[in-house]
């Protein structure tokens, strides 16, 4: 039986030009991720060497101020570049992976975003994950959609019924077969994918594996359902083509629309706005105003003195610290909403089986948002550190040379995310395993 | 052709699609999408103009506000440039939510412009928004094959064609008539989206609408008009060659596949991938090269600044910078302004021009492919376009430029050369004296001049789908 079936499978034109299409568009698609990690990567050493040139210069023309030496002097955080995200760029094009600053206020500097061609942004990466996200689906469509028809439509059927012991059982072995094909695709994008982009085997690309192959599996479902109704070819075309509009492109993108609309940012342009007036509007005030905010928030500094009268980076870093201070609660109130926007997604996507895979397809790559929120915390800290650090020796006037600037290297950031199991497949499988039993039922009397 | 046949041909059609039960679940469908997209264009529009007016006049105020100063306080002050959305964005979002909306502009540097929508977004936004040109450009050609496809093949199929033609039909009356029902059943759709668009420009808040609004909107109409004609006849022409409905609908299905969703973002990889970008760092850091080759202004022995010193005490007869009758700073600080801001912008443009080559290849199927031709004219005629955003950072860094400037000619003329026992300042009515950023949006002539390759297909598609209609239909065949 098996045998016949997979004959009369290869012979159809139709499936075997859209596996190789697939198949196709999905080593592209490796290839793209390739070139992302690769520019990734570069851009991670080009950090290295510029930090180390740019700091070499600045400390031979300012060697007498170390004060004035680190206005200029940038220190890079680095993200820990993962080959997997080649799989899934998600939001890596749009969020910087190395960020430079500078010890004076942060908040002028952390959201500092990379150049990128906005067309290229809009109409997104073809990773691999929109391979499997989107093409997948509309090949087993293909493959799929005439299943029962075709034979209804050939008048082939009443023979396959009367000589079949279970019909159900001969639909079920044909869609079978189809849908191994489509898996076998699977695997070997995969396969060239380890190789390609060098991805370690671990437990991140098992997830990834897993989640992809559940989500075929949710779609294989689904056009098991709309088979079992036993409609002609023509119906079942435009019902799964419209299902897969309204899974990949309407339902996603008006909950998109939902999320901005119903939680918008001000707060982005209000930090913007009290940054730069919490820093510049004290060059007209008193020095006591700045200092004594200053002192507060250091109480470790209180011992040094401020010259009245005159300049003193002391004062002057004192100002700086008042722009991150003074919109603090803005940038804070910021984050929150930013990460209400992710959890109100998620909690959404739970639902709709596309949104989940891209979402989690994101966070096991890591590219996702949250990610990118971990890693403005860790610049954050490590901001922090390097002005720890050099407050003192400023204060004091310590001699530039004396410091060993061979050490300040771009400092990397490594993120850890675990995997949440049930979170990354319950979704799936539960979709996927009620639509099948419906199906099952409408077929039981077939 | 005898126009009272083609227009029974065309009422035919409609007759057929209204019978359908499938058409009132499809009608109520695209009409909650529609009043969805529209509700929701219009109120991102107004909470994000409301957000950035609010703020743009707080940072003046904070301008206005400050005491008499050094001027070069003032330029390290500065100034925001928020990005204010056209009124048609509401119609389509174009790349808006790719670009960044704010930019700190102060002297001496180059802030990038940041918080785009997409950066504060989830991985959600990687499939869209649902606007209504969104609606327009991507379902509504599937709705027009949906609701033609079977225009021809089914009365092919059944049998119904052979009695037309026995019955003194021509082919081409046929063709036009299906055709124009066709047209006018996306009409039927197409007449509330823009009845609704006008009504929340009207709405929308902020200055009342402009003609060069409307005239916008217009042309808008205009080639969503030519692009539905477009797909209509391709419908028919498809549904004319294909034997059975069903043929008719896998081939049409497969064409809005291919040309709508999957070869614009195929070419548009190409181009990245053709055409590499460097990343920030090494763009920062060619830029640094460049502007230390030109002498560092900081440096009091560097010879690039020590010749402009010497050419400036020739020229005015002196001996020292004291002796000069304007502020030698201030000076120098314009000189060393106008070379950094020029290297700047020039590999600004070098970036630019990639992005351009890296777009050309999807822009250019625009001749095959109608769909990328109306793509770029909504957006760029919606003012969401990359043209549009290049147009802001322009306007903003030459906004931050006169800032500069002026402040540097304030620095000349007012601050004495020696140093004062009072602290050096000028008066704040200057601050007021110098006006806030405005963003004028491009004009029509030359967004036209930037799509005239799109309008040209739209325009060049239509004449062609007119002939082949013509040349089909007279070789057809009834069976």
């Amino acid at each position: 039986m098996y045998s016949i079936l997979f004959k009369s499978f290869i012979r159809t034109k139709i499936a075997a030009i859209s596996l190789v299409l697939l198949l196709g568009v999905g080593i592209i698609s490796v290839f793209i991720g390739k070139q992302f990690n690769i520019k990734q990567e570069k851009a991670i050493i080009e950090a290295e060497s510029f930090q180390e040139e740019s700091i070499k210069r600045n400390v031979k023309y300012h060697n007498d101020d170390l004060g004035l030496l680190l206005y200029y002097l940038r220190f890079s955080l680095v993200k820990e570049s993962n080959s997997l995200t080649g799989l899934s760029i998600g939001q890596r094009d749009v969020n910087p992976s190395i960020l430079a600053v500078t010890i004076r206020g942060l908040e002028g500097q952390k959201y500092d975003t990379d150049f990128e061609n906005p067309s290229l942004l809009l109409s997104g990466n073809l990773d691999l994950g929109f391979v499997i996200i989107y093409l997948f689906p509309l090949v087993l469509i293909t493959l799929t959609f005439n299943l029962y028809s075709e034979e209804k439509e050939g008048k082939t059927w009443r023979l396959i019924a009367t000589q079949t012991s279970s019909p159900l059982n001969f639909l079920f072995k044909k869609l079978s077969i189809r849908v191994f094909f489509l898996y076998i695709v699977l695997v070997i994008l995969f396969l060239l994918a380890i190789i390609i982009l060098q991805l370690p085997i671990n437990e991140a690309l098992l997830a990834f594996i897993v989640v992809s192959v559940l989500y075929l599996a949710f779609w294989t479902s689904l056009c098991f359902i709309i088979i079992s109704f036993r409609k002609n070819s023509s119906f079942n075309a435009l019902t799964l083509l419209s299902l897969w509009i309204v899974l990949t492109i309407l339902l996603p993108a008006s909950i998109n629309n939902f999320v901005v609309n119903t939680y918008p940012v001000p707060e982005t342009l209000k930090t913007m706005v009290e940054q730069r007036d919490g820093y510049h509007k004290k060059w007209d005030m008193a020095k006591e105003v700045t200092m004594d905010k200053f002192f507060a928030h250091y109480p470790q500094y209180k011992k040094y003195p401020v010259p009245k009268d005159k300049f003193s980076w002391l004062w002057y870093y004192g100002m700086q610290q008042m722009g991150d201070d003074e919109s603090l609660e803005s940038s804070k109130m910021m984050k929150t909403k930013i990460k209400l926007r992710e959890k109100v997604s998620e909690a959404i996507s739970w639902a709709i089986p596309t949104m989940h895979a891209q979402l989690t397809f994101n966070q096991i790559a890591q590219s996702d948002l949250n990610n990118h929120l971990l890693f403005l915390d860790h610049l954050d800290k490590y901001h922090e550190e390097l002005r720890l650090y050099f407050y003192p020796k400023i204060f004091e006037n310590y001699p530039v040379r004396n410091e060993n600037w061979k050490e300040f290297k771009p400092k990397r950031a490594s993120i850890v995310h675990t995997i949440n199991w049930t979170n990354s497949i319950l979704p799936l499988v539960f979709l996927t395993v009620v639509i099948s039993l419906i199906s099952f039922f409408n077929l039981r009397k077939i | 052709m005898r126009k009272s046949v083609i227009i029974l041909f065309a009422k035919q059609l409609w007759q057929t699609t209204f019978r359908s039960k499938v058409l009132h679940i499809t009608m109520v469908l695209v009409t909650i999408l529609i009043a969805f997209a529209a509700y929701s264009g219009w109120d991102n529009y107004n909470t994000q103009n409301r957000i950035r007016n609010f703020y743009q006049e707080e940072a003046r105020h904070s301008w206005e506000s400050n005491p008499d100063k050094h001027p070069h306080r003032m330029a390290h002050y500065g100034s925001f440039a928020f990005r204010l959305k056209h009124k048609l964005s509401l119609f389509d979002f174009g790349m808006e939510n790719y670009t960044g909306n704010a930019v700190f502009l102060e002297a001496h540097k180059q802030n990038t412009i940041n918080f785009s929508e997409a950066s504060l977004s989830t991985g959600l936004l990687r499939f869209g928004e649902v606007s209504l040109a969104m609606l327009l450009k991507i379902i509504f050609p599937l709705l027009i094959f949906y609701l033609g496809f079977g225009a021809l093949a089914s009365e092919r199929e059944n049998n119904t064609l052979k009695i037309m033609i026995n019955q003194g039909a021509t082919w081409s009356e046929i063709f036009f008539g299906k055709s124009l029902g066709l047209m006018s059943l996306a009409m039927f759709f197409f007449v509330p989206v823009i009845i609704i668009t006008l009504l929340f420009m009207f709405l929308a808040e902020g200055n009342a609408i402009t003609s060069s609004e409307l005239l916008r909107y217009f042309i808008l109409i205009l080639s969503y008009i030519l692009f539905f004609g477009i797909i209509s006849s391709i419908t028919i022409l498809i549904s004319a060659m294909s034997k059975t409905a069903k043929d008719s609908l896998i081939k049409l299905l497969g064409i809005w596949l291919f040309f709508i969703i999957i070869l614009p973002k195929t070419l548009q990889a190409f181009g990245h991938y053709l055409y590499p970008t460097p990343s920030k760092i090494e763009f920062e850091s060619i830029v640094e090269n460049d502007l230390i080759k030109e002498g560092d202004s900081h440096n009091p022995d560097d010879i690039h600044y020590k010749a402009i010193k010497d050419s400036v005490l020739l020229a005015n007869n002196v001996e020292s910078v004291d002796q000069l009758p304007f502020n030698y700073g201030g000076f120098i600080m314009s000189q060393s302004e106008k070379i950094s801001a020029s290297i700047y912008n020039q590999h600004l443009n070098d970036l630019l021009t990639t992005y351009k080559s890296q777009n050309a290849i999807e822009r250019f199927s625009a001749i095959l492919n109608p769909y990328t031709a109306i793509k770029h004219i909504s957006m760029a005629f919606s003012g969401t376009d990359f043209a549009s955003y290049i147009n802001f950072q322009h306007q903003a860094e030459h906004y931050r430029y006169r800032l500069a400037q002026e402040m540097n000619s304030l620095q000349m003329k007012f601050i004495p050369n020696k140093k004062t026992d009072t602290p050096s300042v000028i008066d704040k009515s200057h601050w007021e004296a110098f006006p806030d950023f405005k963003y004028d949006h491009l004009p029509v002539l030359s967004i036209l001049k930037n799509e005239a390759l799109s309008i040209l297909s739209l325009i060049l598609w239509s004449i062609l789908s007119i002939i082949i209609v013509k040349k089909i239909s007279q070789k057809t065949k009834v069976l």
